[in-house]
């Protein structure tokens, strides 16, 4: 027969095991060291760079391993994000579990001092008797406690006494609810936001508009309305480090312009939930040259090659394209070169080849066949933009208000009662029974409870 | 400059100060008692005066900015949260004998910060930001209460030990610490101060980090680390709110999570790379 009661209670018991299992304080104390130890494997290996970086330092084999075990993008890995799932459902239970409680506690009254809560507050209760009359010791009783507890008091007469309730800092016990669901509505914020929103970034050269940008990992983000960069600037200081980066930029939609603003660094543009923000600057060169041969006979004297761009040098079977720009060139004894160009060479009879034209001296190509002097460089200036999309922003600061509030309250705010009882003793005079109890910091409201009871004292 | 000799001067009052916390351990003469107090103050004072002026000095060179913006000034920012701190908690729990292992980090703090640049650089754009005040200070403050946290722990430790250890008749100056329950509520008061602090650091962090970069978390070794911290004294004060985690395993976990603070403010722009300025 035990067989078949073990059979029986395995269901309930199971489940039972799983419920303690989620509302451990065990589970939470683990999970918040695991997550805080796994993050540090984050900051020790970098994220997310690109392959090349991580071959430089790391061998192929555990290139491979670090990937497949998800340390190059940690915090997105199935494990980093199922310790944060566990910690969410940690939460809800915990929350479901204390939820009764909780209310109990905010609700439930004992709006009298009877004998058995006497019993229970013996460390905190004081009896004074006055020669008064009770309506006169009520009234001045009253008047010294409101000084402490604002707020009307409830009264209850029963036996021949009047009682009287004080509370305060109830709230306070909604702590406990607003620390833990913070945190879930920061998730769902952050969840939210990965899934409706979206993150790019996009470079927009002057006077060009852009109205879609890469974003994520695959798909082109195409914008409703587009995104036209009229200026760009950078100030500098004496020193030589950057004052101030601004673009002029203006949202156009339908060939209006709805929108235009100059964006800095702290201050982004917003239009229909997507948001525009300064985050670097750059710019290519279109580069004229003039072209000469071997013996220095001029072959063209104005190549124009716009950036990246191969052209053509008439009459004879050459091309050209400026392929990079460097602005602060290295040469190779390591000193500063000023701006160089990187040139790319296609001639028919050898194979392409790259060259970097510092400035002042013109660039000849290896065998001397050709040389190429800058006669033009204009700078075409773009803007670096991060773009983003982020419905889920809102929860996460409304989650983080809830946060501080609910720490604020967990740690600075006790829920404190106090109950007042006025009465006749047997010698006709007047006696006041004080008790209270706080849920927190007890020691400093039993000084409280003295200093009250002092005053009362001396309540003539 | 007049804040470099200021902040020269409040090296050396730290110096003397850390001296005669030490000796106070020794003497415990209540008017040495005084003197240690007086001398840790005078520290502040011309600490906080020379912030003040180095503040001041920054508008007459045409840059005008608060000065919170690179290692140095965030060091000298640092000693002197630390010794507010354990002012505050001095008057307030009344444990001086804790002085000496909690004010040989200002010293030490102002004594490293001597060996960094103090140039009053203009900000770069990244930095120009109403939030830059609130997310320093609050961050700070917080670290400074993990701090004397740490020092008070610390000294709990040698406390409960000396006290588990059976009397050896007149002991020696372990017996004039205070009560090692003392220490375990200060340790637990100081983080409770440190963690409200710590989590409007993060937050506010966060919102200017939306407002700079369009991301409020991008899990830059400065963000998790940060993130690390705070998980730790969140579980330190899950286990001693739930579970009354008292006395050693408190003591213990107060010092890792100090020891990770440390981590997040120094090691992380010293060692790892990211988003931070102060590295250099």
């Amino acid at each position: 027969m035990s067989e078949e009661v073990k059979k029986q209670k395995k269901g309930p018991d199971l489940v039972d095991r799983i419920w303690y299992f989620f509302t451990s304080l065990k589970l939470v104390i683990v999970l918040l060291l695991v997550l805080s130890i796994v993050s540090i494997l984050g900051t020790i290996v970098e994220q997310n760079k690109l392959p090349q970086e991580y071959y430089s330092y790391l061998g192929p084999g555990t290139v491979e391993l670090f990937g497949k075990l998800g340390f190059l993008d940690m915090y997105h890995s199935w494990w980093f994000i199922s310790c944060l799932a566990l910690l969410a459902l940690n939460i809800i239970a915990c929350t479901m579990d204390r939820y009764p409680a909780i209310i109990k506690g905010m609700r439930k009254k004992n709006v009298v001092l009877d004998e058995k809560l006497e019993t229970e507050l013996t460390a905190d209760l004081a009896k004074i008797k006055y020669a008064l009359p009770a309506e006169e010791v009520e009234k001045q009783v009253t008047a010294v406690v409101g000084k402490d507890f604002a707020g009307r008091p409830v009264v209850t007469e029963m036996e021949n006494a009047r009682h009287f309730f004080y509370e305060k800092g109830k709230y306070s016990r909604l702590s406990f609810l607003l620390t833990h669901l913070s945190i879930l509505v920061i998730f769902a914020g952050a969840v939210g936001g990965s899934l409706f929103g979206f993150k790019g970034y996009v470079n927009v050269f002057e006077g060009e508009m852009i109205s879609s940008l890469p974003a994520g990992k695959n798909a082109a983000q195409v914008l409703n309305f587009s995104v036209r960069c009229n200026s760009f600037n950078v100030d500098f200081y004496p020193s030589g480090a950057p004052k101030d980066y601004r673009s002029d930029l203006s949202v156009i939609r339908d060939g209006k312009e709805v929108m235009r603003k100059t964006i800095r660094v702290n201050d982004p543009l917003s239009y229909e939930g997507i948001t525009f923000y300064q985050s670097s600057y750059g710019g290519f060169p279109d580069v004229t040259f003039a072209v000469r041969d071997k013996k220095g006979l001029l072959l063209d004297s104005s190549v124009f090659a716009p950036f990246r761009k191969e052209v053509a040098v008439p009459g004879v079977n050459l091309k050209i394209e400026v392929a990079d720009y460097q602005e602060h060139f290295h040469l190779s004894d390591g000193s500063e070169g000023g701006p160089a160009i990187g040139l790319n060479i296609y001639s028919a009879s050898a194979p392409p080849e790259g060259i970097w034209i510092t400035s002042g001296q013109p660039g000849v190509n290896h065998d001397g066949t050709y040389s190429f002097e800058v006669k033009d460089l204009k700078m075409k200036r773009y803007t670096g933009l991060q773009v983003a999309k982020d419905p889920g922003v809102w929860l996460v600061w409304a989650g983080s208000i809830m946060l501080v509030a609910g720490i604020m309250l967990a740690f600075f705010v006790a829920h404190k009662k106090l109950w007042i009882r006025i009465r006749k003793d047997g010698k006709g005079r007047t006696e006041v029974t004080a008790a209270g109890t706080a849920n927190k910091n007890k020691h400093a409201f039993s000084s409280e409870l003295k200093r009250l009871v002092k005053r009362l004292q001396e309540v003539s | 400059m007049t804040n470099s000799l200021l902040f020269g001067i409040s090296i050396f009052v730290y110096f003397f100060a850390m001296v005669l916390y030490v000796s106070y351990l020794a003497f415990r003469s209540e008017t040495l008692g005084k003197i240690c107090t007086l001398t840790l103050l005078s520290g502040v004072l011309i600490e906080t005066a020379a912030i003040f002026i180095r503040w001041y000095e920054s508008y007459q060179l045409g840059i005008g900015r608060a000065p919170l913006t690179n290692l140095y000034e965030s060091l000298v920012f640092f000693a002197l949260t630390i010794a507010v701190t354990y002012l505050i908690v001095e008057r307030k729990f009344g444990i001086k004998t804790a002085g000496a292992f909690v004010t040989p980090f200002p010293f030490i703090i102002m004594a490293y910060a001597s060996l960094n640049p103090n140039e009053i650089q203009p900000l770069v754009p990244a930095l120009q930001s109403n939030w830059l005040i609130s997310h320093v200070v609050t961050c700070f403050v917080g670290y400074a209460a993990f701090a004397v946290s740490f020092g008070v722990s610390f000294l709990y430790l040698f406390k409960v030990n000396a006290e588990n250890r059976p009397s050896k008749g007149e002991g020696g100056f372990l017996d004039h610490l205070p009560a090692s329950a003392l220490l375990d509520e200060v340790g637990y008061k100081t983080i409770a101060i440190g963690f409200p602090l710590l989590t409007i650091g993060i937050i506010t962090g966060a919102f200017w980090a939306n407002v700079a970069w369009g991301t409020y978390w991008s899990w830059d070794p400065k963000e998790t680390w940060s993130l690390i911290v705070w998980l730790i004294y969140a579980a330190y004060l899950h286990a001693r709110i739930t579970r009354g985690w008292k006395g050693k395993k408190a003591a213990v976990l107060s010092i890792v999570g100090f020891l990770a603070t440390i981590f997040c403010y120094l090691g992380v722009n010293l060692i790892l790379s990211g988003l931070h300025s102060y590295g250099g």
